[in-house]
């Protein structure tokens, strides 16, 4: 298993573009969108676009680092600690972290 | 060229439709053709490569039509009738099934969490050396196919065929798809992550500094 961090010059996404490869045995069954045609087929030519199909967006500064899962290696992300969030405990930091943000197509925000 | 699943950087499909997280099964059927999968690959009749490759020569035709568990009955009836663990008559439920010597095999359901636990570790040692080090500029094949069976299984992409990236990381010995796919052994030898300019592999990339990161074997790979 591989953690790549997402920093404010890098964001990562992870897919599998041969087949579903995915982390298992910490994230369970793949969810239905990062198994389908769609997903295999474009984020790794067009991945603002398809964040733009879950509501992210990312900073005009920021670059893509896409990884084709092909071996049976398995990546994860490492989602990027938002601002104001520094006096926060684990506990409460682990509540901001969903799945997708640690396939890379979410974010870890901060709920208003 | 290759086959039909190797579908990065394809134009034409739509949006990618986000789901709750809760949202794991679409129908019953589809949890129950999990399991029978993963538990038919207890059996120990094939591996990981030979059931991807199964799925892989799906025709075009029913690979773009079936959904996903349907992809993986279809590619699982194949094995099952292809190995001899069933005929296609007792698939097809038309003769009453015996027990099957590989009944003492079957997977129990306390077996299943260990299982999974386990999960298919592909590392083995080798005696092939690395030959590239992390930053090294390397070429993939020209041709994205399989070199020792025609037609056969690979993991190298159509759209990283030809393509010049750099070594960011090595992984250590791996089980060869192409070789462990076809009953030619386990081959192992060395896997690296190689890193691509999205401009080395797209005419129009969305951003400069973008990249893309893949998985390849030391015999994907040339010096450049």
């Amino acid at each position: 298993m591989v953690v790549v961090e997402n920093t404010p010059d890098t964001h990562n996404i992870v897919v599998c573009t041969l087949c579903s490869c995915y982390p298992w045995p910490l994230l369970g069954i793949p969810p239905g969108w990062y198994k389908s045609d769609a997903y295999r087929a474009r984020v790794v030519r067009e991945p603002r676009k398809v964040l733009s199909d879950f509501g992210v967006t990312l900073d005009e500064d920021t670059s893509v680092r896409v990884w084709d899962s092909t071996a049976e290696v398995r990546y994860l992300v490492l989602p990027m600690r938002p601002a104001g969030t520094e006096g926060m405990s684990e506990e409460a930091l682990m509540d901001l972290v969903s799945r997708d943000s640690m396939v890379g197509t979410a974010i870890a925000t901060v709920p208003v | 060229m290759s086959r039909v699943h190797d579908m990065g950087g394809r134009f034409g499909d739509g949006a990618v439709v986000p789901e709750p997280e809760d949202e794991i099964f679409h129908a019953d059927w589809h949890a129950r053709a999990l399991a029978l999968t993963l538990a038919s690959g207890s059996l120990g009749k094939w591996n990981i490569d030979v059931s991807r490759h199964m799925r892989e020569c799906l025709s075009p035709q029913d690979y773009t039509a079936f959904s996903y568990y349907e992809k993986w009955m279809g590619g699982l009836a194949n094995l099952l009738v292809s190995t001899g663990v069933m005929t296609r008559d007792e698939l097809a439920g038309k003769t009453t099934a015996q027990i099957s010597e590989l009944a003492e095999k079957k997977l129990t359901a306390d077996q299943v969490a260990g299982a999974m636990a386990r999960g298919g570790p592909a590392d083995r040692e080798s005696k092939i050396a690395p030959v590239f080090e992390i930053g090294d500029t390397v070429m993939t094949r020209r041709i994205a196919e399989n070199v020792l069976v025609s037609g056969g299984h690979t993991r190298l992409p159509n759209y990283a065929a030809g393509a010049q990236g750099r070594i960011l990381r090595y992984h250590g010995t791996h089980v060869l798809p192409d070789s462990n796919a076809h009953g030619l052994g386990e081959a192992p030898e060395p896997l690296y992550a190689v890193i691509f300019p999205a401009a080395e592999l797209w005419q129009h990339p969305e951003h400069p500094r973008d990249e893309v990161v893949l998985d390849l074997w030391q015999s994907y790979l040339e010096p450049a």
